[in-house]
């Protein structure tokens, strides 16, 4: 027998008040509440506010969700654990503070979860972003053996050794709340007090994208917008104009992404366009140093 | 006499890092004391735990004598500054030195007096460097600091004698305190020797000592599974690692729901194991049973890391359940050309071309080992189709087996089904062979296919470096012939192999790829045999006579031979085969004789000649008659028995006869002897 749901009238946090907790208790330690990037992104790091920032000397603490799309890892809305499109909660603060553990583990507290009632490790876990030309130390962070944070010290970002080091912190906010609510099925979450479910929010969006993704993205199009993207990211560097570059690297990223969903990148040229959104990152990564007021 | 205590703390370290840096450290302390003649009497310890690393000496004493010793100093000729210089480095007057001559020339020399040190003051000083010595595999730097840890370093408690030892390290200080909790960094509290360091973390169930603690481990996990009639099977990988990652371990008895059980138990092992670092629990029959152990590492006040635990294998079960049952009845044979969309590697053609190689070599191989051609060619054609599915992309570590339990469901036969399961096999030096001749068939083609085509495209290792596993490719081929005592030619098979390349279009040069692999494989051939622990001197002498068509022999002549070179027997037939080989190439190099390999008996002079070369013609025959199932010992007894002609020959024949058509032929009497031996086995290698 498998043990049973432990029946209980405890309210669980719903999915936006998870957000809304976390944002109000990383506000408290003084970072920058900021909005989601209002490109597509794969995951909170593309975030300007992370990328661009974890660079140069500058301190830096700033918390904000990110919506973030994987196109491959798009089912139809059929899968109860895989999202093309899903939130994660992203915290950096630059350098890196002596108590960076203890502002982790109260924040979970925010949401509920207790230290003293759950079995919580920290795994090793080192980051690897070949687009970003970064990569990082740190720790995959289980709760009771699931996994539901990431926590890297940044040590390369664009290519450029970081100094001083930043910290960063990811929750992958549905998988936190399936935790939090006890659900198996991430369309089941409830995103708010009134009845509102995660599926009512996004099934149709996770069905129509992914069919986007898979079957009716215009690849001979977006091959071409990929060159001209990047084609317009190097010029904007040329003029030292950083944020706007970046924005096209961005943009290139993510249409790379629909193209490897779509199937239409072998696996010689999938190194080849990574190598190619890597060189645009470090070349902008330079400029946002020099030109950072 | 007194006690040596130090204790690093940090964020969670990696088991790997965490343990080689212990070790590390501890070994260099070691060192130091030695090194600095300070005695250490009492014990000494070295633990580790996540976020701690605990070094401990005790007995040692306070005070060490530092031998007087000479220092030279600069030449009397050069300039006064640098004696100055010298005088100043020292703190001394120019009366406490004196010039003195030396082979090199006349110096000034400063005899240090004997002195007497602090231990404490040693350490105070050396102990940064030796923590700046501790090389991690990986390293990292944070906030605004320069020092490089494993993982964020938060504070050092060194004490000697009950005192803290203060020095500094990069940022840090060196104190007398330490952090208790590990996760919040709040309460500190001073320690002032080990043994209340000990007492606080014991009253706190914390084990320090990795060793008490991974023991601690296998006697719960034992005692709990016992006494749910459960069987375990420890892998020491896993409970090292567990063993790393816990400081006060507790074992919680988990299960999942039943019905996962009907997946294939190596998908419900890998995840338990590999993904969450469960222990798998069996019942008496040896059938995986749906409990399992976690080693938590707190109690489990509210059942809550039960339950999580419980959920978490839920739904990575229910994935592999999904998967499971979508790519079993995924038609194997069908899905045969979508292999055409997988690379199998850039110049050499894709899965479904490395398939069609596959398929007639191993229908060549099935002829040597006389095994059904039908089911082999069915074997190799879609052995490689499991790539393509949902589970191997999860779980690449079951390449292979999935595709035998694909084979399985669909209702292919058992050779066919076992030999795609076990087509990776052996995997290391260390793991499984495969013993059938089917599953030994289809690796040895896979191993042969994949060497032939890196050959021939000339990515053979260099150096340590081997980025495509060709060294372990060989030593699997090496092993599944030597350990299944197969006879293949192995030549003719890496022929046909570059001929089916050819047929694809892939043209190589036949003779480099040829010569090169042969070197490659006998090298591995050497390598294997190192490790059982044969001589490599009769491994070199085994390879010069037995080629790479005869792998087997080649191996099983030295382990022979190694097993009794101490004996007489062989101490013997190497001493005749060195006494003939020695005249013999001394007078062929000194006096340029050419020989012309053969033996005029018309030129015989005495019986010792003719009963020689009798005894030669006897044995010919024997090696000639010897067949396939060598006994290889009786092939050394045969020529053991050479021993009383030849003495006798040697003792009564002068080889360097005045005349030199009988001298010649003489001398190709011994060749002739030599050569004999060398169809065994060449000796002239065989040291001693």
């Amino acid at each position: 027998m498998v043990s049973k749901k432990k029946k209980s009238n405890k309210k669980y946090l719903s999915f936006q008040d998870s957000i809304l907790n976390l944002q109000k208790y990383w506000s408290k330690q003084g970072c920058v509440i900021l909005q989601p990037y209002d490109l597509e992104v794969g995951a909170g790091t593309f975030h300007p506010a992370t990328t661009l920032r974890s660079l140069g000397t500058k301190t830096w603490r700033t918390a904000y969700v990110q919506p973030s799309r994987r196109p491959t890892d798009g089912r139809y809305g059929d899968n109860p654990n895989r999202l093309q499109h899903y939130y994660q909660f992203q915290v950096l603060i630059k350098p890196s503070p002596d108590n960076i553990k203890k502002l982790f583990l109260n924040s979970l507290s925010s949401l509920g979860i207790k230290h003293e009632e759950h079995d919580i490790r920290f795994i090793e876990d080192d980051w690897e972003s070949p687009t970003l030309g970064a990569a990082g130390l740190g720790w995959e962070v289980w709760c009771d053996g699931m996994e539901i944070t990431q926590f890297t010290y940044f040590q390369q970002m664009a290519g450029i050794e970081c100094n001083p080091v930043s910290v960063e912190i990811t929750y992958g906010m549905e998988r936190l709340c399936m935790f939090i609510q006890n659900k198996k099925n991430v369309f089941e979450l409830n995103w708010n007090d009134q009845g509102i479910l995660y599926k009512d929010v996004f099934y149709q969006s996770e069905k129509e994208f992914s069919a986007y993704n898979f079957e009716h993205a215009n690849t001979d199009n977006l091959l071409k917008i990929f060159d001209m993207l990047e084609d317009e990211a190097k010029s904007l560097t040329e003029k030292k104009l950083s944020l706007p570059a970046y924005d096209q690297c961005l943009k290139a990223s993510h249409v790379f992404n629909i193209l490897d969903s779509r199937g239409v990148i072998s696996v010689a040229q999938r190194a080849e366009y990574i190598a190619r959104i890597r060189e645009l990152t470090k070349m902008i990564g330079k400029v946002w140093i020099e030109t950072q007021i | 006499m007194s006690d040596f205590f130090l204790e690093l703390f940090s964020e969670e370290i990696p088991p790997n890092l965490q343990t080689n840096a212990t070790k590390k450290l501890f070994f260099d302390l070691n060192n130091f004391f030695e090194v600095n003649n300070i005695k250490v009497k009492g014990s000494t310890n070295s633990f580790c735990t996540p976020n701690r690393i605990i070094i401990n000496f005790s007995n040692i004493s306070k005070d060490v004598v530092k031998k007087s010793e000479e220092i030279r100093g600069p030449s009397v000729d050069a300039k006064s500054e640098a004696l100055e210089g010298f005088l100043k480095s020292h703190n001394i007057k120019k009366i406490q030195i004196r010039s003195k001559s030396t082979e090199k020339g006349t110096f000034y020399f400063y005899k240090k007096p004997e002195k007497k040190l602090k231990t404490v003051d040693l350490l105070k000083e050396n102990l940064p460097n030796i923590l700046d010595k501790i090389n991690w595999n990986k390293s990292m730097k944070w906030g605004n600091n320069k020092m490089f840890w494993g993982r964020p370093l938060k504070s050092i408690l060194a004490v000697f004698d009950e005192k803290k030892i203060e020095f500094n390290f990069h940022h840090l200080k060196a104190s007398n305190y330490t952090f208790l909790d590990k996760d919040f960094e709040e309460k500190t509290k001073n320690f002032n020797n080990f043994k209340s360091y000990q007492a606080y973390f014991k009253s706190k169930k914390i084990i320090l000592d990795q060793v008490k603690r991974k023991n601690f481990i296998i006697n719960e996990l034992n005692k709990v599974s016992k006494a749910n009639y459960l069987l375990v099977d420890l892998k020491e990988n896993l409970l090292d690692e567990i063993t790393n990652i816990v400081e006060k371990p507790k074992i919680i008895l988990c299960e999942f729901d039943k019905k996962f059980l009907n997946i294939p138990k190596e998908i419900l092992i890998i995840t338990m194991q590999n993904h969450q670092k469960y222990i798998p629990t069996f019942d008496k029959k040896q059938n995986l049973t749906n409990f399992f152990l976690v080693v938590s590492d707190t109690k489990d006040l509210k059942g809550y890391v039960k339950l999580g635990n419980e959920r978490v294998i839920d739904a990575r079960l229910s994935d592999a359940e999904f998967f499971w049952n979508r790519n079993k009845s995924q038609n194997l044979i069908k899905q045969l050309s979508d292999l055409k969309k997988i690379n199998f590697f850039k110049g050499l053609g894709s899965y479904f071309d490395k398939t069609q190689r596959l398929k007639k070599l191993s229908s060549l191989i099935s002829d040597e080992l006389m095994i059904s051609k039908e089911k082999i060619e069915i074997a190799a054609s879609i052995c490689k189709v499991d790539l393509k599915s949902d589970l191997v992309g999860e779980f690449p570590e079951l390449q292979g087996i999935m595709g035998g339990h694909f084979a399985e469901a669909q209702g292919f036969e058992k050779e066919v089904c076992q030999s795609i399961s076990e087509h990776y096999l052996p995997s290391g030096l260390h793991s499984k062979v495969p013993k059938n001749l089917y599953s030994i068939t289809l690796s040895l083609s896979d191993k042969l296919d994949t060497l032939v085509g890196f050959f021939g495209i000339d990515l053979i290792p260099t150096g340590s470096r081997d980025p495509y596993a060709l060294r372990r490719y060989t030593i699997a081929l090496v092993r599944l012939i030597v350990e299944n005592k197969i006879r293949i030619k192995l030549r003719s098979i890496i022929n046909y192999s570059l001929t089916l390349y050819k047929e694809q279009g892939y043209e190589f040069d036949i003779t480099k790829v040829l010569k090169e692999l042969n070197n490659f494989i006998l090298d591995r051939l050497k390598n294997y045999s190192k490790e059982k622990g044969i001589r490599s001197d009769i491994i070199e002498s085994s390879i010069l006579s037995n080629d790479i068509d005869e792998l087997y022999n080649g191996y099983k002549k030295a382990e022979v031979l190694y097993r009794n070179i101490g004996k007489e027997i062989v101490r013997d037939v190497v001493g005749i085969y060195k006494r003939s080989s020695n005249i013999l190439n001394n007078e062929i190099i000194k006096n340029k004789i050419e020989l012309s390999n053969s033996v005029d008996t018309g030129l015989f002079k005495n019986d010792f000649e003719k009963n020689l070369y009798k005894k030669i013609q006897d044995t010919k025959k024997y090696f000639v008659n010897f067949g396939k199932n060598d006994n290889f010992e009786e092939c050394l007894k045969e020529l053991f028995k050479f021993k009383q002609d030849v003495n006798c020959f040697f003792d009564n024949v002068k080889v360097n006869d005045e005349n030199e058509l009988i001298k010649k032929n003489r001398l190709e009497l011994l060749n002739l002897l030599c050569k004999n031996f060398d169809n065994f086995f060449n000796f002239s290698k065989i040291e001693g």
